[in-house]
């Protein structure tokens, strides 16, 4: 579309438009990783959702009966469909499939239902570092390009603290209150706490040491050695030492902080978990992680890593960042016509829009406007800018690619 | 700009914590007693500190509209805030009870009405011990809802047992201990390490 001049007002066309131009930014960052977009349907089958453990609490789902009174879900998150979607295609075999989505996400809230847009990506069928890395700078170069300046994506990892527990035979109620501790860094009750449970000193330790391996990567890897305790956990921090150096080369470690505090912010991932905080802005607007059990709901075994932005959430962090600057909005050309003249400026509005100018055209008795081209029974104006007659179409066209740019 | 807002609970434990915060060589020169004024700078401008009403101390700081808080164990429980909760200032101690009638026992078959200003705290400590309950939301005089009739006990704040003794009630059983702690901003934690750990640290040495 060509841009005519003048702006429009219209408060939920400019909103629009803004939230269009971020989802552009972050597609075509998406595509020029090799990633190609899917769709999923917006009704999901909720026994589908409900026999996934620990993904999305059933109780937020937004359940609907259809006609036979089986239940659906609206989708409520876009890793499990695109995954199922993945799994189950017959024509993909174990070869790597790199896609993006961006589409809309219901959950219910505690004030109504909530309707968020997701823009995520996903890789299936590599479970090497690389893979996890490449993810890891797709997020980071992806906020670089929004403009953000000063933001962290923090990595930890899920099976490292499953691990370390793994042996320790503990409450329910004790583990989750363990992981809280954890999570929160309370590093003031969770010596204590640790005391009451029957853990040896050594794990007792290493446990208090986890919500202090936090930071510049290879810092955190040194510190993190002294706490590794068998050889699965090794080969997890060989793993994660293997991410980093990749992506050292990416260029992007600087934005990298390493926080093995980090447990789980959803059950299903199993190996490195991630999300991305940007400065004054309280919640993150990035997560991610592998999920290679994922796809055994679909009967397949498929090595996967992903991330998903609340573009919304995202949205507003940008405002507060002052990022959201766009053009105006482009005010289509105004044709107005005297009745006699209708044809004519149906016929002249055609031309022009063949020519890809956008056109509205108005049935208008005397000039009121400032600006617009005018066809009545005894004149023809064009006046944006310089205001001068016309006499045939071709002067008319030639009159409006002077003035906006033509050819 | 300052580069750290610090939000802070207003009221009786605020004057401690700004004796702190000056142990710690953080000075709000224009700070006295009797200011009405809710925002403050130190020095150098480099930190801002807010004034906010201690329940909403958590929320500040878990929407990143400060970036670090001084608020009471209490308050961060009932929140449920998603933060991280750093120090202990050691100051403003206190515990959560349970409290009622000196012969009151608790049928674990049956529901129980507390009455509490903290119904998240309340819901969390008996659904540990199973006890299906009932809250009565209170914002104060929680004393008086067993003395009525309106709950069998109440879940509150018990710093010496004198509200409790003058008014017939005893504690039941103690819930846990309170003081009060800095909280921090998960964001902020990431993008400004430096500036946080350095309050911290300055903090901690002159808690030490």
């Amino acid at each position: 579309m060509r841009q005519i001049n003048g702006d429009s007002s219209n408060r939920a066309v400019l909103q629009y438009k803004i939230k269009n131009e971020l989802i552009a930014d972050l597609t075509h960052r998406f595509s020029l990783y090799g990633y190609q977009e899917v769709h999923s349907p917006t009704f999901e089958d909720y026994d589908m959702y409900a026999s996934i453990r620990k993904t999305v609490n059933k109780d937020d789902m937004i359940k609907v009966i259809d006609r036979t009174g089986k239940v659906l879900v609206l989708r409520p998150d876009g890793t499990i469909p695109i995954t199922r979607l993945t799994a189950t295609d017959p024509g993909i075999d174990d070869s790597e499939q790199r896609l993006f989505y961006v589409f809309n996400v219901y959950r219910a809230a505690e004030n109504g239902e909530k309707e968020t847009t997701q823009a995520g990506v996903e890789l299936f069928g590599n479970k090497r570092p690389e893979a996890d890395a490449e993810v890891i700078s797709l997020a980071v170069e992806t906020l670089k390009g929004i403009g953000f300046e000063n933001f962290t994506i923090e990595i930890g990892h899920a099976g490292f603290f499953k691990e370390l527990i793994g042996k320790a035979d503990l409450a329910a109620d004790d583990l989750q209150q363990l992981k809280e501790l954890i999570q929160t860094k309370n590093i003031v009750e969770i010596e204590p706490f640790l005391e009451k449970l029957p853990l040896s000193a050594e794990l007792q330790n290493a446990l208090q040491t986890i919500p202090l391996l936090y930071g510049a990567p290879k810092t955190v890897l040194e510190e993190t050695k002294s706490i590794i305790r068998n050889e699965n956990m090794q080969q997890i921090f060989n793993n994660m030492m293997h991410v980093m150096d990749v992506l050292e080369d990416y260029g992007v470690l600087g934005n990298i902080t390493l926080n093995l505090g980090l447990i789980n912010h959803m059950d299903y991932y199993t190996d490195v978990i991630f999300q991305g905080f940007v400065e004054n802005i309280g919640k993150p607007v990035l997560m991610g992680g592998r999920y290679d059990d994922l796809a055994e709901h679909f009967g397949k075994r498929m090595p996967a890593i992903g991330f998903a932005y609340e573009v919304d959430f995202l949205l507003e962090a940008m405002k507060r960042h002052q990022l959201t600057a766009t053009n105006p909005i482009q005010a289509p050309l105004a044709l107005h016509y005297s009745e006699e003249r209708r044809r004519d400026a149906f016929a002249a509005a055609e031309m022009l829009r063949q020519r890809g100018y956008p056109v509205v055209t108005m049935l208008t008795d005397e000039q009121k406007e400032k600006s617009g081209i005018w066809m009545s029974e005894n004149r023809n104006l064009f006046s944006y800018g310089k205001t001068k007659s016309f006499h045939t179409f071709e002067d008319l066209m030639e009159l409006v690619d002077e003035t906006f740019g033509g050819g | 700009m300052a580069k750290l807002t610090i939000a802070v609970a207003k009221g009786r434990p605020a004057k401690r914590t700004i004796d702190m915060f000056e142990q710690a060589n953080i000075h709000f020169i224009d700070f006295h007693e009797k200011s009405r004024k809710l925002v403050f700078y130190n020095a150098d401008r480099s930190i801002r500190m807010l004034f906010v009403k201690a329940v909403d101390v958590p929320t500040y700081v878990e929407r990143g509209a400060a970036d670090i808080g001084i608020v009471g164990k209490d308050n961060i429980l009932e929140s449920r805030a998603d933060v991280y909760e750093l120090l202990d200032l050691g100051i403003g101690k206190c515990k959560f009870s349970v409290a009622g009638f000196p012969d009151f026992t608790i049928n674990p078959n049956e529901t129980l009405i507390v009455a509490t200003k903290y119904p998240n705290v309340a819901e969390k400590h008996f659904a540990l011990k199973s006890q299906p309950i009932e809250t009565v939301k209170l914002n104060g005089s929680v004393e008086l809802a067993p003395l009525i009739g309106l709950a069998d006990c109440i879940v509150d704040i018990v710093e010496t047992g004198n509200t409790l003794k003058e008014n017939g009630l005893t504690v039941l059983e103690d819930i846990e201990s309170i003081s009060t702690r800095l909280i921090v901003n998960k964001a902020s934690f990431a993008t400004k390490a430096k500036e946080v750990e350095r309050f911290i640290n300055q903090l901690k040495r002159a808690l030490e």
